[in-house]
């Protein structure tokens, strides 16, 4: 019988077709109005590495000064200074560990018909790579020994390679970078996890557009007083001349992460952190009352407010529009189900229950919906479209996926079946000897 | 095959009470065809909606073909209905936006047939009433009184105890009446149980019996035998005055 009643709702949809239009009009909107929001909430909250996501740590202590200090307000800073991303590194926690900070400057190409490049990229070590699960298009990370004597090797990005050496396989030659000659140990894959969590806020550009262009080992970048291009964070802080001064101040800019195994390793990690501040106390430092804490990737990326309130209310707004929607379609389908009261009385006097009819006038309404379904599809491009034209970095997410594809059906139809609930009941339970006699 | 005894019908609003039909009693049998008369508000309609299952009624018993109507829920009422009983309606009440085929499907479908038996059962009806060739046609490309035959196909093609006709040739010429009417007793001849509500006495003459309802009670049985059927429809009498004649 599904079939049958399928047929017949298709044929309802040309019957008034100022009504059916509106219907599906009104619907559509609706759908394409949350979809669109919800698609950019839901690509911007995503897991940038599931696999491995709730494995991977971001250290945070409060090494702000007492001065000034409320007790139970959360802390300002979020990276770590220097010395404590030199003693994290040297920690030997959990499985691996790595420190990162943005590094930009320019590639000075060797061959004459090539313009000097600007590059941005990150000082960190050899375990980023597999922590991240960067992949190599050619070669690999740098040894571990080149970061123990901060050698100068690089990792390029493959747009980068391309820029430079085309096609081939640049691994062991030398280019002359940040004013240094550098030999490629690897060719990175395109790799641009979103959001870019790994140092969401190390870009210009934000947090889900761009992608490094090189990578140098951290001791390399150190070594070569190279300064961090982003957000550093100094307070009441006494900081000595130069880039010495700079290492050895309070100030935060390295991003720091380790990777653990399990949630013990999390445990020994949080240990590690409390055993820490405790002997900084020790030697004046860490005076602020603001607990040792990690977080793994979504934790992070929540306490970063990577994704805005007003994102967040955006969908919520969204949604109510559709429930406006869903109001003014029940009115329309009341309307609409008003003048088949005939149709109800001869196909109850022929043999229709009660439960059929009812079923006959759902599958009319789910069909309604999937023809909402099918033009919110539609206006979902047309709207995430609008809503690229806002930034940058909307527009690196505003894209569909399947699960949004199918969740704009299910939502039309969902939406239709919902709003049908009323006026299909009250078609149903019409008294067909009235009807008939009413003809 | 349809049978009411002591049956009742009371419609209540919070002002007041109207007894539709009260004390109602027939016994309609297989093959019978029955008319139906008498004037505006004796319960002519409660009654057909009743014996059509389309209305519950208030106390008494109905009995379809054997089956006691009065326990049946809405989904046990819709089977019996959609087996037992063909309806043909005064205003044939086709569903428009269907075209023939589809129409004269709709019992079916509800019945559960599969589809190669409804397709024969379908073109054997359209056939029975002369549209075969118009199946793809819809019902405003048809005159009243095709579209009146197109309503007996359908309630043919579901081979019913007892065809309900609802003064089925009020809207149609006389030419069409007679026509239509003939229809009716062709279905009856081959065994059709067929209860009829008409006004027109020339109709009623011409059915075997003639129940007449004043007050929601039957006040005339006429029964009358085959053989003076023919010459009391010729006469065109009045089913009243008819009645008297033989009872007299």
């Amino acid at each position: 019988m599904f079939s049958y009643y399928f047929k017949l709702g298709l044929n309802s949809l040309k019957r008034n077709p100022i009504l059916t239009t509106l219907m599906v009009l009104t619907l559509a909107v609706g759908v394409a109005a949350s979809i669109s929001t919800l698609t950019i909430l839901t690509a911007m909250m995503s897991d940038p590495i599931p696999e491995k996501s709730r494995n991977l740590l971001v250290p945070l202590i409060d090494n702000g000064p007492v001065l000034g200090y409320e007790a139970g307000k959360p802390q300002e800073q979020s990276h770590l200074p220097y010395r404590d991303a030199v003693a994290f590194l040297n920690s030997k926690q959990g499985v691996r560990r790595t420190a990162v900070y943005t590094v930009t400057g320019a590639i000075e190409p060797t061959q004459p018909n090539l313009p000097v490049t600007s590059v941005a990229g990150s000082a960190t070590t050899a375990d980023f790579f597999a922590m991240f699960n960067v992949p190599f298009l050619f070669g690999g990370t740098w040894r571990v020994e080149d970061d123990a004597n901060a050698a100068n090797v690089v990792v390029i990005s493959k747009t980068i390679s391309e820029k430079l050496f085309g096609k081939d396989n640049p691994v062991g030659k030398r280019i002359k970078l940040f004013g240094g000659e550098y030999q490629i140990a690897g060719v990175a894959n395109t790799w641009q996890p979103s959001p870019r969590f790994v140092n969401v806020f190390n870009n210009q550009s934000g947090a889900y557009v761009g992608e490094e262009d090189v990578f140098i080992p951290f001791a390399n970048a150190i070594a070569n007083k190279k300064n961090h291009d982003g957000s550093t964070w100094c307070m009441g802080d006494k900081m000595g001349p130069g880039f010495q001064g700079m290492l050895d101040s309070e100030c935060t800019w390295i991003q720091f992460w380790f990777e653990v195994e399990n949630a013990a390793g999390r445990t020994a990690v949080l240990d590690y952190l409390r055993g820490f501040t405790a002997e900084q106390r020790k030697l004046g430092r860490y005076l602020r009352a603001n607990k040792d804490q990690v977080f793994d990737v979504m934790e992070w990326m929540s306490h970063r407010g990577v994704v805005s309130n007003d994102r967040k209310l955006s969908v919520w707004l969204a949604f109510g529009f559709l429930l406006l929607c869903l109001v003014n379609t029940i009115g329309l389908l009341l309307a609409k189900f008003s003048t088949r009261g005939s149709e109800v009385g001869v196909r109850r006097a022929l043999g229709a229950s009660r439960g059929q009819i009812f079923t006959q006038f759902f599958v009319e309404t789910a069909v309604l919906g999937l023809a909402g379904g099918l033009l919110g599809l539609m206006l979902t491009f047309g709207g995430l479209w609008l809503l690229s034209q806002q930034s940058l970095q909307i527009a690196a997410v505003a894209r569909i996926d399947w699960l949004m594809f199918f969740a704009t059906f299910a939502l039309a139809v969902g939406a239709s079946l919902v709003a049908g609930i009323w006026p299909t009941w009250r078609a149903c339970t019409v008294s067909p000897a009235v009807e008939l006699k009413s003809q | 095959m349809l049978k009411m005894k002591n049956l009742s019908k009371v419609y209540r609003t919070h002002m007041i009470e109207t007894h539709a039909l009260r004390g109602f009693e027939i016994d309609v049998k297989q093959g019978e065809f029955v008319t139906v008369t008498g004037p505006s508000g004796s319960g002519k309609t409660s009654f057909l909606n009743i014996a059509g299952l389309l209305e519950e009624f208030s106390g008494g018993e109905y009995f379809l073909d054997g089956v006691d109507v009065s326990g049946l829920n809405d989904a046990g009422r819709s089977k019996l209905r959609n087996e037992k009983l063909g309806f043909i309606f005064q205003g044939f009440n086709l569903i428009p936006d269907l075209n023939l085929f589809d129409n004269v499907d709709v019992p079916l479908r509800y019945r559960g047939l599969n589809a190669a038996e409804r397709k024969t059962r379908i073109e054997q009806a359209l056939g029975q009433v002369g549209l075969a060739s118009r199946a793809k046609h819809y019902p405003a490309e048809l005159s009243g009184g095709q579209q009146q035959r197109v309503a007996i196909a359908r309630a043919l093609a579901g081979q019913p105890k007892v065809l309900l006709a609802d003064e089925p040739t009020g809207n149609l010429d006389s030419q069409m009446a007679r026509s239509v009417m003939e229809l009716l007793e062709e279905i009856n001849a081959k065994g059709t149980t067929i209860l009829m509500v008409t006004h027109d006495p020339e109709l009623a003459v011409r059915t075997q019996r003639n129940v007449h309802i004043i007050d929601g009670q039957v006040s005339d049985l006429v029964r009358k035998p085959p053989s003076l059927l023919a010459s009391q429809a010729s006469h065109g009498a009045g089913v009243a005055h008819a009645a008297h004649a033989i009872n007299a």
